[in-house]
């Protein structure tokens, strides 16, 4: 204990320490910092929703993203006092050992308690955006859409209106749609990327997800699981167009048909 | 038995192979799985042919004629006296057998590394045509399973061979031969996967979905081939590695005695036994499918890709903390070295080890929340994800409570600490965000994970990894690492890890997915940024491959422990003997107690006129090897 100063010797109040007051400013500012760029960039790169489900996963995104700030600035923060405030200069060893502490049950314990409720919070905005997305996509008067993948196009067929088939998705805007997904080949995965849904399409299997689109516009349907040669060119437009407009696009694909 | 060596493996391998080539394709061609069914056969073949020819089978096959190794034969194995040559032998010596482990993982991590370059310059712009899709595709997945390999051996092939034994204080592992031949059998297998390139790559991804796995070219069966044989080796490892610490540490080191980086090894391994004979199953299976017929994973055949897809991940997802749990461990060992404190709170970075491991092996369906395997489990599945990053925050916490009112000593290993706080802060967050169920659904198979995943095995794990290098080079090579083009590279790396990734994120969030050779337009932007940061942290590895092979030959000699840590290794003289200690050490407590003792000045690199002759490390405890030190 000769190089050392006594932890004991401390008279002062921990907070009152000049070294936790300025790591506390500087955990303040990054903070500050990190959550305004929470608050605007992650969501504006995402681009703008084209469906209440992307509008939530957009405001979830926002949300964790600024919970997480302070997290992130406690790490930094420490991080950056240490580089400056506790550094040994130089090539040469430090001249003497720091303080011996070997853990703190109560700083520990803080730390637990903290991270268990961030950990809770995140665990139960969660589970509850699952219920509403789930009762929103099992509305009684859904429009079933069959979405069939295979190497590399997708098909949509409307079972409810003469099982009409296209290669571009047309849905009726603020209309709930469950669409039943499958492949005729190998893995694939539709993902409606305006809307914030996707499902795999499995050979064998039919999955489902729902979605109430509620923007007019031409949106983009992807594959998101590699699935040979030329995934990277397996992409459609899904068009969200006025009841009236869907009506007569319906009728004017069975004309064809017939 | 003298004579053999690695030339002779590669003749012994090819000497099977190619007769079991041209044996197998004579009567095999016409079969509808001819094709699959003669590279499979080739490539046991060698891989067979090429352990005899290193003489893995030397010993069993003595057994069953009634020998067993005489004392000399053992020291020949032990590599004695054979200088360089002994890292191209069956060598049992762990130290030599860590030493092949790094060379391995940097020879690996160059092939995965250059391939991460071709893949970035493919995508510099949406319509480059650098490469041919069949080439990009090919070329993805072979970077993916050459970097996982790669990754998984990067801290527990090099450090948990060379370092861990010196640190529990043993004289070698348990079972040395079966140490040499885990990484003889990692060896026989990187020709396997290489031969991919040639036989139509692993157009899958790393994770070799079925059923597109079921049409893939046959550079799956080396896919398929390399597995099996790691899996087999990496048993053999976790076997032997978990043994040695559990029975070979020094008298007086109790469980709350062991170093942390013991812990994490053992854990690592620990999480690798369970994990990859799931895997290994995984690819029997696809190797029923592809050779005979088998319908395993095809759905008109009563299979389910979701079979495979659940053996995957049940490997999958342990395996990325098989790579990060050493990784953490020695970055928590040597913060307490380069702050001179003890571990803040021993007991904390235990149980987050621990809690981590167990809660690893309960999340694996978060890879498949958009699959539509299960959607009733993903409440549950979100669960255990999420409760992972609580013994994550614990790991956090050992590391910035050692860091607190430390001395703190920014050599090379200790910024690698700090390079994964960064990163690995970001990684964790990441995950967060994946692992809510809607969030997922919105960002599942984008780049956007892709990304995550970096920030975590590489900005956390590889960091770490480059870390634990700077730290014990010195003792693994006898000489100081060249400290300003490691700093050189440390920067590049970093900066051009951080922009390349952060880029990525962007792109992925804007909705482009992963594994595509083009993308729209608007995207251009930051794929370009990703490019850019890319190349430099290419430029980055170069300058640290650099400095490791020269400062291997040329460095300044180092003192046996330049860095004045506690742990048992730095007790052992350079260069190390062939037993490392002519006295068992024996422990009296742990290895973190910074400033609980009188201090004593750390002897600095040291040049070769300045070096005095090497005390011997085997005091009668640690405790008086500190205080004998001048």
């Amino acid at each position: 204990m000769t190089q050392t100063e006594p932890v004991t010797a401390q008279i002062r109040m921990w907070w009152q320490r000049v070294e936790i007051k300025r790591i506390v400013w500087i955990w303040l500012g990054i903070t500050v910092v990190l959550a305004i760029f929470a608050l605007i960039v992650p969501a504006r790169v995402m681009g703008s929703p084209a469906s209440p489900t992307m509008r939530a996963v957009e405001s979830t995104m926002t949300i964790f993203s600024v919970a997480a700030a302070p997290v992130m600035a406690l790490v930094l923060s420490v991080a950056v006092y240490s580089l400056t405030g506790w550094r040994s200069r130089g090539s040469e060893p430090p001249i003497g050992d720091g303080p011996p502490i070997r853990g703190s049950g109560r700083v520990t314990a803080t730390w637990m308690v903290v991270s268990s409720v961030l950990t809770m919070f995140v665990l139960i905005w969660g589970l509850g955006e699952m219920q509403s997305l789930s009762a929103e996509a099992s509305a009684p008067n859904a429009m079933v859409v069959n979405v069939t993948g295979q190497q590399w196009v997708w098909t949509f067929s409307y079972p409810q209106n003469g099982n009409v088939e296209s290669d571009q998705l047309y849905l009726p805007v603020n209309r709930p749609v469950v669409f039943h997904v499958t492949s005729k080949d190998v893995i694939h995965s539709f993902w409606v990327v305006e809307m914030g849904i996707k499902v795999d399409a499995n050979p064998g299997e039919v999955t489902k997800t729902g979605v109430v689109p509620d923007t007019l516009g031409t949106f983009v349907v992807r594959c998101a699981e590699l699935c040979g040669l030329l995934h990277a060119h397996m992409e459609t437009q899904a068009h969200v167009v006025s009841s009236t407009d869907f009506a007569a696009w319906i009728t004017a694909q069975e004309s064809r048909a017939s | 038995m003298r004579r053999l060596n690695v030339v002779t493996a590669v003749a012994g391998g090819l000497g099977l192979a190619l007769p079991g080539w041209a044996i197998a394709r004579h009567f095999l061609e016409e079969n509808d799985f001819g094709p699959d069914q003669v590279t499979v056969i080739t490539m046991v073949c060698w891989a067979i042919g090429f352990m005899t020819g290193i003489g893995a089978f030397n010993g069993p096959i003595g057994w069953l004629r009634g020998h067993d190794l005489t004392p000399e034969d053992e020291l020949f194995l032990a590599g004695k006296d054979q200088g360089i040559r002994r890292y191209f032998r069956f060598t049992t010596d762990h130290k030599v057998v860590g030493i092949q482990y790094l060379a391995l993982t940097m020879v690996l991590f160059g092939v995965g590394g250059t391939m991460a370059m071709l893949i970035r310059t493919n995508l510099i712009s949406p319509n480059s045509n650098f490469l041919s899709p069949q080439e990009y595709n090919a070329i993805v997945g072979l970077h993916g399973l050459i970097m996982i390999i790669a990754t998984i051996i990067m801290v527990t092939g090099p450090f948990g061979n060379f370092i861990m034994p010196m640190m529990i204080g043993a004289r070698d592992m348990a079972f040395p031969r079966l140490n040499a031949l885990s990484l003889w059998l990692i060896v026989a297998a990187v020709p396997v996967l290489l031969s991919a390139t040639f036989l139509g790559g692993i157009p899958t991804g790393w994770v070799g979905y079925a059923p597109l796995a079921d049409q893939a070219p046959p550079g799956m069966d080396a896919y398929m081939m390399t597995i099996i044989i790691f899996a087999i080796s990496s048993a053999v490892a976790g076997a032997n590695i978990t043994t040695t610490v559990l029975t070979m540490r020094a008298r007086g080191m109790t469980w709350n005695r062991t170093p942390i980086f013991v812990y994490g090894v053992v854990a690592s391994v620990g999480l690798a036994i369970p994990a990859f004979p799931m895997f290994m199953a995984s690819q029997v299976m696809l190797g029923l499918d592809r050779t005979m017929g088998g319908r395993f994973y095809v759905a008109s055949g009563g299979g389910s890709p979701w079979l495979y897809a659940n053996l995957f991940w049940l490997m999958g997802h342990p395996e990325v903390y098989v790579i990060l749990i050493p990784a953490m461990a020695a970055l928590m060992e040597l913060t307490a070295v380069f702050s001179r404190k003890p571990l803040f709170s021993f007991n904390t970075a235990v149980l987050g080890i621990v809690g981590i491991s167990v809660l690893s092996v309960m999340v694996w369906a978060h890879h498949m929340y958009a699959s539509g395997w299960a959607p009733n489990l993903n409440g549950a599945f979100m669960l255990t994800t999420e409760m992972i990053s609580i013994p994550t925050g614990m790991l956090f916490l050992v590391i910035l409570g050692t860091i607190w009112r430390g001395r703190i000593w920014t050599r090379l290993p200790m910024m690698a600490t700090y390079a994964m706080l960064w990163n690995f802060i970001i990684g964790g967050i990441t995950g967060l965000y994946l692992s809510d169920v809607p969030l997922d659904y919105a960002l599942h198979g984008s780049m956007f994970v892709t990304a995550h995943f970096h920030y975590t095995l590489m900005g956390a794990g590889l960091t770490g990894a480059i870390g634990a290098l700077a730290f014990w080079f010195p003792k693994m090579t006898g000489r100081m690492l060249n400290e300003r083009f490691g700093f050189i590279s440390f920067w590049l790396v970093q900066i051009g890890f951080n922009v390349t990734f952060i880029g990525m994120f962007a792109v992925g969030l804007a909705g482009q997915p992963r594994r595509v050779f083009t993308y729209n337009n608007l995207l251009a932007t930051g794929n370009f940024v990703s490019t850019i940061g890319a190349y430099a942290i290419g430029i980055g590895m170069l300058f640290l491959m650099y400095a490791v092979i020269s400062s291997w030959r040329h460095g300044s000699l180092a003192p046996s422990n330049p860095w004045g840590s506690k742990t048992l290794e730095w007790t052992v003289p350079n260069p190390i003997p062939l037993e490392n200690f002519t006295v068992l050490p024996v422990v009296t407590s742990d290895a973190y107690g910074y400033g609980e003792e009188p201090f004593e000045p750390i002897e600095g690199p040291t040049r070769r006129d300045e070096l005095e002759p090497a005390h011997v490390g085997s005091a009668a405890d640690e405790q008086s090897t500190e205080g004998a030190r001048p």
